[in-house]
């Protein structure tokens, strides 16, 4: 009884999670009229015409809308790989060194690093929207690395320390009666351990980058916008962009989604690290 | 906050021993070289914007002209903000989507976590398609949900009549309102408690089950007296994060009801955005966002205290 209970009740969460999923999909292939068809069609003639506009190919090859599409998908790439890239990098370098050493203000430091996760984005933008337009890193690309990398680099340091914490410290020591420096052992040691480790921190990173919309749809205007924030955008004083919105959807999901299941065994893990290497 | 880790009991007599005067400088640069360039950047991103929002919040001046007008007011902004009912709704509003919210959540994140941690046939896809809506862009989700929730055309309302129940205005009307942000911000979310859940999980060692078992333990018995107590550290992280993240929710509303209708689902967050880049009251917008900032490091500061006697107590 008890398991028939559980089976409804999984299923019926199954339905919420996919349901909307699915639903997704489905309406990013429709043209406008089968979008509002009421009761909603299940067989309908496949429209691209989405996906046309947010790859600027097809029909919608050089046309106004197709054009700023195209160059916000190419933002969000460059923007979040290259921010994702340089917080696992320096999330590696301090959390190797807060999980290896003892030094002063080392719990005010992690303290402050996690901090980052706790600002709301619109408190700190007030101040950035002046800063930025100061130092001419408005409606850059550059200074929206800046921002994923500070808003990644805490969660980053957290992860990392959490599978560093995880390498027997007797690598380094080993290493060290071999003659080798801390550098090398770091280097050639240590770092290969916890490949798996900068994988899921990456993943991590890349999906809060990758969707950011808050800090992207402030501080840009024009040459730098994201596609979330082109996405926005689609509900100008048209209306909404209903089939552009569900294909460009569909295309933001589909990087994350492979790279998740590349990395999910690691990703488990990194989770459990990261926050029962503390308690 | 204080950083225990088992490892670190037992190392520094271990390295203390082991360290020549010429590791120990060689050490100190390594912590200096590897952590400098986080620490430049966050004391340039963090430390010096709040620094000078709490400045901010004593002048009255517009980001439009900030030369023009740049007058010292004092705690004024403050004392009129706290005296303006409608910023007192929105951090009502703001407190009951946060509680609706993060209870569901957890609840259903808790549930099906459980049921996921046993082993059956292509665990790992599906594990992988539940993960789905945690990967969207938040305004992805505004989007879609609001697509889904249209009074007319939408296909939630479709499915409920054709239950035979009757249509919701739900994004017409305040509280249907609150509800339908809660359950796309649930959608979205609750799979981040399950990822969660299920590694905090899987980490509990099989063998206390198994002697569970042998003392003939209900299994109502195994997950409320060995499960939970057993996985608590890391579902209370969960709860910590999932908290600051929707008691600072902005883009979800944003997309799915653009703060209406009228002003009755704007979250806090909401308010500050709106009075700093709509109507350009930036001394205003700066005093608000050190509220908010404080509530937040506030409530995450007793959170994390809290998770820290857990973690004693374990």
């Amino acid at each position: 009884m008890t398991r028939w209970i559980i089976l409804v009740l999984l299923a019926a969460y199954t339905f919420y999670n996919l349901g909307p999923i699915l639903w997704l999909l489905i309406s990013s292939f429709k043209g406008r009229a089968d979008l509002f068809a009421m009761p909603p069609v299940w067989v309908f003639d496949i429209n691209t015409s989405g996906y046309e506009s947010v790859f600027g190919v097809g029909a919608a090859a050089g046309t106004a809308s197709a054009y700023g599409v195209v160059d916000a998908l190419i933002n969000s790439v460059i923007v979040s790989t290259s921010g994702t890239v340089l917080a696992v990098f320096l999330g590696t370098l301090a959390g190797y060194v807060c999980s290896r050493y003892d030094f002063r203000g080392k719990g005010d430091f992690l303290f402050f690093v996690l901090s980052t996760r706790m600002l709301p984005p619109v408190a700190v933008l007030v101040f950035y929207h002046l800063m930025f337009a100061r130092l001419g890193l408005a409606d850059t690309r550059i200074g929206l690395v800046l921002v994923a990398i500070f808003a990644n680099v805490g969660l980053a340091t957290w992860i990392m320390k959490g599978f560093f914490d995880g390498v027997p410290k007797e690598v380094e020591q080993i290493a060290q009666v071999s003659g080798y420096s801390r550098m090398y052992a770091f280097i050639h040691l240590v770092l290969p351990m916890v490949r798996g480790g900068i994988a899921a921190t990456a993943g991590f990173c890349f999906i809060f980058a990758w969707n950011e919309f808050a800090f992207a749809s402030i501080l840009t205007t024009t040459k730098a916008k994201t596609l979330p924030v082109k996405i926005s955008a689609a509900s100008g004083a048209t209306g909404i962009e209903w089939t552009q919105i569900m294909s460009a959807g569909v295309v933001l999901i589909i990087p994350v989604l492979i790279f998740f299941y590349l990395i999910r065994k690691h990703l488990l893990m990194g989770m459990t690290f990261g926050v029962l290497g503390r308690s | 906050m204080t950083v225990t880790d088992q490892s670190q009991n037992s190392t520094p007599t271990r390295r203390s021993s082991a360290a020549t005067g010429r590791k120990k400088s060689s050490g100190r640069l390594m912590i200096f070289g590897f952590l400098s360039p986080t620490l430049l950047i966050l004391i340039f991103m963090v430390a010096y914007p709040i620094i000078s929002l709490i400045s901010y919040s004593f002048y009255n001046f517009s980001a439009l002209n900030p030369h023009e007008g740049y007058k010292w007011v004092g705690l004024d902004n403050y004392t009129y903000l706290l005296s303006d009912k409608a910023l007192w709704q929105r951090f009502i509003f703001t407190g009951k989507f946060v509680f609706v919210c993060v209870s569901l959540q957890m609840v259903i994140g808790i549930f099906v976590g459980y049921q996921l941690q046993k082993k059956f046939k292509g665990r790992d896809v599906i594990f992988t398609l539940l993960m789905m809506p945690m990967m969207l862009s938040p305004v992805v989700v505004g989007f879609l949900w609001r697509y889904m929730l249209n009074s007319e055309w939408g296909v939630v309302n479709y499915l409920i009549s054709s239950l035979g129940l009757e249509k919701v205005l739900w994004l017409s009307q305040a509280t249907p309102a609150l509800f339908a942000a809660a359950a796309a911000d649930t959608w979205m979310w609750t799979p981040f408690i399950i990822l969660l859940a299920t590694a905090a999980f899987r980490g509990i060692p099989e063998t206390i089950y198994e002697a569970a078992e042998v003392d003939g333990a209900s299994p109502a018995y195994k997950f409320f007296r060995l499960t939970l107590p057993m996985s608590a550290p890391v579902l209370f992280i969960a709860l910590i994060l999932r908290l600051i993240d929707s008691f600072k929710q902005y883009d979800l509303f944003f997309a799915l009801t653009g703060g209406g209708p009228g002003s009755s689902t704007e979250t806090v967050s909401f308010a500050v955005a709106k009075t700093a880049f709509n109507y350009f009251y930036t001394g205003e917008a700066s005093a608000l966002a050190v509220i908010l900032l404080f509530i937040i490091i506030g409530l995450s500061m007793i959170l994390v205290r809290h998770l820290n006697k857990m973690g004693e107590k374990y």
